[in-house]
């Protein structure tokens, strides 16, 4: 199977089925990409399927097939140092643990560039990735003060 | 300086090491024992500071190479507290350097300052301000001496700025800590340093950048589970089907080491241990789900059993708090409620997971565990070898909240590796993080008390709680002892009662439980805080007016946590109406050396309680890192109202029934109040703890504004 992964092509024999999530980390060594539950209830796994967020570890090899694929890691190609959201979230100091955050960067990352203007109400609907450090305040806020700069 | 002098050499390494500090290193793991955590966790329930008990000598936390880079290892893990970063300031500060002077190391239970305590409890800072800040002196002043030995100068004559010394009037001769170094044969350590005047520590109370988060924006960071090395496999290994069951046989060995993928079955049948080895981690779960185990099942206990267990009275109970004469005060118009908490689990957003590579010359494993000198001693007595062989590295941990104080992981990785002679990562599933662990206790609290004229005159709280510390204090100290230091934690009554009277009884449970963030200060704040406010209603009075009036006196931890309820009434409005529909409630609490007061806005739609505003002033003695700290308070309110509002660990059959996010579900972010915080920073107070104190008050808090709304007490968690 075909696939590209972070603008670079990848072949790999993995079954089909087998979830994108375990591809990455595994036969990719692109760690950033977390598992936190496997069946699409935490968010930590978030990547980008042809600029739109997705849980990988619910995302089998078959469906990808075709698509581009960003992580955590190739998030900021083609930006001057950090993408927007990153550098928010280094400004805001929003990490706590970590462990969720590459995926709410990348969740947060996917709602702006489909939605352009988000506020308060669409992130809430929309970003619901868990963070058990509860960080929460100022994923809000770092998502915000990106958004901002999206748009200006 | 007195005359006893210690001698150092440079290794070939380049390095600072103390002589003879590979011996050093191993005898450590005494530094910070068991005593002193007893005698730490009693200071701190009385507002005292908690002894340093790590090894302060520069050698273990400093290594100084030509680069002049230098090294600072530090015992303590990052979890998200931002404790590096707090500890590296400590150091920089003492030491007189910027933080960029400084690479920051992870010890390991081998290399670096040892700690036996591990990370927990909120004392990182307590505990390791002094010996890191003499450590620090220790070194800056052997420096000093080394130029003044190379430049034939008098010590006085020496002058440093920033990480380097120049002759007094002659900057030509300036020279690094690591030019210094390089020169240097042999060292002199002063055995006393005079430590900085606090006027001097300026890096002490900025809110300067946290070092790891970069790391974690840009996917770079290693966790537990992140850990790799060159042909490592991918491991798993059966566990029990509930708490009880005993390992009897594996019924299809060859079957499952033929399946696609899979290089080893490993079976160790007194150790109770089954686990599989394969070449991807999927190959490796799936290989485990096939693993045919005949089990010896005992006792299924199911959750209303072990609810009854967790009952106060009856023999056993020992007195931790009595002043005066309660029970004698209590009879007619005595006032009394019940409370009761239940099992909960731990849900770090990162599961368990070990990396371990076994040889004949020693055992690594990387792994995210909050004990690294624990850990070793488990991996050890697990594989028969000596704890010398053990090395256990620190990665960061995905969030620790006292579910990683014995990796058990460490040891499944650690036995596969041996067995199969090649690097073995073991990840847990979700469902295997929350059914193998261990658990907050379930609680259950009685309280009396008398109130005279607006005034409690007697209260008593009665406490049961299943273990939280009690395994790990050995077998002497127990029985010395009788109930669990962890347990009560939050438990004794800060307001000023000429009765005052706390008993707490020991409950052992057959479901493993153990620390969890705050131990037992989540459960004991929601019940006395609560029973507070019905004593606050009863006697007509406001509940934040009726807290002050019982604090009185001029006791340090009574002057600040006044303090911190009449921040907090300013910073709520809590003198002004909320908007309709809406109620505040108040809560307060003092731990840790670290006094916190916090109001909470809600509402109610239907039977769901909305969280609206948090506010949360909190005094943790001197501040080390102001922008952490708050947001230590943000994620402990967050915490806490997930306890509040979500959290029930369910059993039936003897095992955990809901183990993923779909039916134990953490606060998700759409239910995120806003929360406002406020720091205050006494110059005179010492450091106290950051990591955990806030949790305590809120859902009491949240309790009592809800009381408001509908007028009924809540006096169970969950809240609803
Ligand atoms: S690991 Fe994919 S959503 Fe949790
Ligand atoms: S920062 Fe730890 S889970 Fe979000």
């Amino acid at each position: 199977m075909k696939l590209t992964i972070n603008n670079r092509p990848f072949e790999t024999d993995a079954p089909p089925d087998t979830p994108l999530l375990w591809l990455l980390r595994d036969e990719l060594g692109l760690i950033g990409t977390r598992f936190g539950c496997g069946v699409g209830l935490c968010g930590a796994c978030t990547v980008h399927l042809d600029g739109v967020a997705a849980r990988s570890c619910i995302t089998p090899l078959s469906t990808v097939e075709g698509k581009a694929v960003t992580t955590i890691e190739g998030l900021a190609e083609g930006y001057e140092g950090l993408h927007p959201v990153q550098q928010a979230f280094i400004d805001q100091q929003v990490p706590q643990c970590g462990y969720c955050m590459s995926g709410q960067i990348m969740a947060i990352a996917g709602l702006l560039a489909e939605e352009g203007a988000v506020d308060e109400a669409t992130l809430a609907e929309k970003v619901t990735n868990l963070c058990r450090c509860g960080a929460y305040v100022r994923i809000r806020r770092a998502a915000l003060q990106a958004a901002a700069e999206v748009n200006s | 300086m007195s005359e006893k002098k210690r001698r150092w050499t440079i290794t070939r390494r380049g390095f600072l090491i103390g002589a003879g500090s590979g011996a050093g290193l191993l005898a450590l793991g005494v530094g910070l024992g068991l005593p002193r955590a007893r005698l730490s966790i009693a200071d701190r329930l009385d507002g005292a500071t908690a002894p340093g008990g790590l090894e302060a000598t520069p050698d273990l936390w400093f290594e100084l190479g030509e680069t002049g880079k230098l090294r600072l290892y530090l015992p303590k893990v990052e979890m998200g507290q931002g404790i590096h970063t707090a500890l590296a300031q400590i150091a920089a500060a003492e030491l007189g350097v910027t933080l960029d002077d400084l690479e920051i190391l992870q010890a390991t239970s081998r290399v670096g300052p040892q700690d036996s305590s591990g990370t927990q409890g909120s004392a990182s800072v307590i505990t390791s301000y002094e010996p890191i800040r003499q450590a620090a002196a220790a070194l800056r002043e052997t420096l000093r001496s080394a130029a003044s030995e190379q430049w034939g100068q008098p010590l006085d004559q020496i002058v440093q700025e920033g990480a380097s010394f120049f002759a007094k009037g002659d900057t030509a001769t300036r020279l690094s800590f690591g030019e210094l170094a390089a020169g240097q044969r042999e060292w002199t350590v002063p055995d006393e340093v005079t430590l900085r005047p606090t006027a001097e520590l300026t890096l002490i109370g900025q809110s300067v950048p946290r070092i790891d988060i970069p790391s974690k924006v840009n996917g770079a960071a290693v966790y537990g589970y992140d850990a790799r090395m060159d042909g490592m496999r991918y491991g798993a290994s059966a566990h029990k089907p509930s708490f009880e069951a005993e390992f009897v046989r594996l019924r299809n060995e060859s079957a499952v080491a033929a399946m696609a993928g899979v290089e080893a079955v490993v079976v160790e049948g007194e150790a109770g241990f089954v686990g599989v080895v394969a070449t991807t981690r999927r190959a490796a779960w799936q290989a485990r789900d096939a693993l045919d185990i005949e089990w010896r099942e005992g006792k299924r206990w199911s959750q209303r059993e072990i609810e009854e267990l967790v009952t106060v009275g009856g023999r056993g109970g020992v007195a931790i708090q009595r002043e005066g004469h309660a029970e004698a005060m209590f009879g007619q118009g005595t006032i009394s409620a019940e409370y009761r908490t239940p099992l909960a689990a731990h849900m770090p957003m990162e599961p368990q997971a070990a990396l371990a590579d076994a040889t004949g010359d020693g055992v690594r494993v990387w792994v995210s565990t909050q004990m690294q000198a624990r850990t070793a001693d488990a991996v050890a007595s697990a594989l028969g070898r000596e704890v010398g062989e053990i090395e256990i590295i620190p990665t960061y941990l995905g969030g620790g909240f006292g579910r990683k104080g014995i990796s058990e992981v460490a040891i499944e990785a650690a036995r596969l590796s041996e067995a199969v002679g090649v690097p073995v990562h073991v990840g847990w599933t979700r469902e295997e993080e929350t059914q193998n662990g261990y658990f907050r206790p379930p609680t259950h609290h009685q309280f009396r008390a008398v109130l005279e004229k607006g005034r409690v005159t007697a209260i008593e709280h009665q406490q049961a709680s299943g273990d939280v510390l009690f395994a790990y204090f050995p077998a002497p100290l127990r029985f010395l002892f009788g109930v669990d230091f962890g347990a009560w934690r939050g438990g004794r009554i800060a307001y000023e009662v000429a009765n005052r009277h706390v008993v707490a009884w020991r409950r052992k449970l057959p479901v493993p439980t153990g620390p969890w963030r705050g131990l037992g200060l989540l459960a004991n704040t929601f019940a006395l805080e609560s029973f507070f406010d019905e004593l606050a209603y009863v006697a007509g009075t406001d509940p934040l007016s009726f807290r002050l009036a019982h604090l009185n006196s001029d006791a340090a931890h009574v002057v600040r946590l006044r303090a911190a309820l009449d921040a907090v009434r300013a910073l709520s409005s809590w003198d002004a109406p909320p908007a309709a529909g809406r109620a505040r409630g108040v809560a307060c609490s003092f731990d840790a050396g670290t006094a916190v007061a916090l109001v909470v806005e809600a509402s109610l739609d239907g039977e769901t309680p909305i969280v609206h505003h948090v506010w949360a002033v909190m005094d943790c003695g001197q501040l080390i890192n102001p922008d952490t700290a708050t947001a230590q308070v943000e994620g402990n309110v967050i915490w806490g109202l997930s306890s509040a509002l979500l959290e029930q660990a369910t059993l039936a059959e003897g095992r955990i029934t809901n183990a993923n996010f779909a039916d134990y579900p953490i606060l998700p972010p759409a239910r995120a109040p806003e929360i406002t915080v406020q720091l205050i920073n006494p110059t005179d107070a010492p450091p106290g703890g950051v990591g955990e104190p806030a949790i305590g008050p809120v859902p009491a808090a949240l309790a009592n504004a809800l009381f408001r709304l509908d007028g009924k007490r809540r006096r169970d968690l969950p809240l609803v």
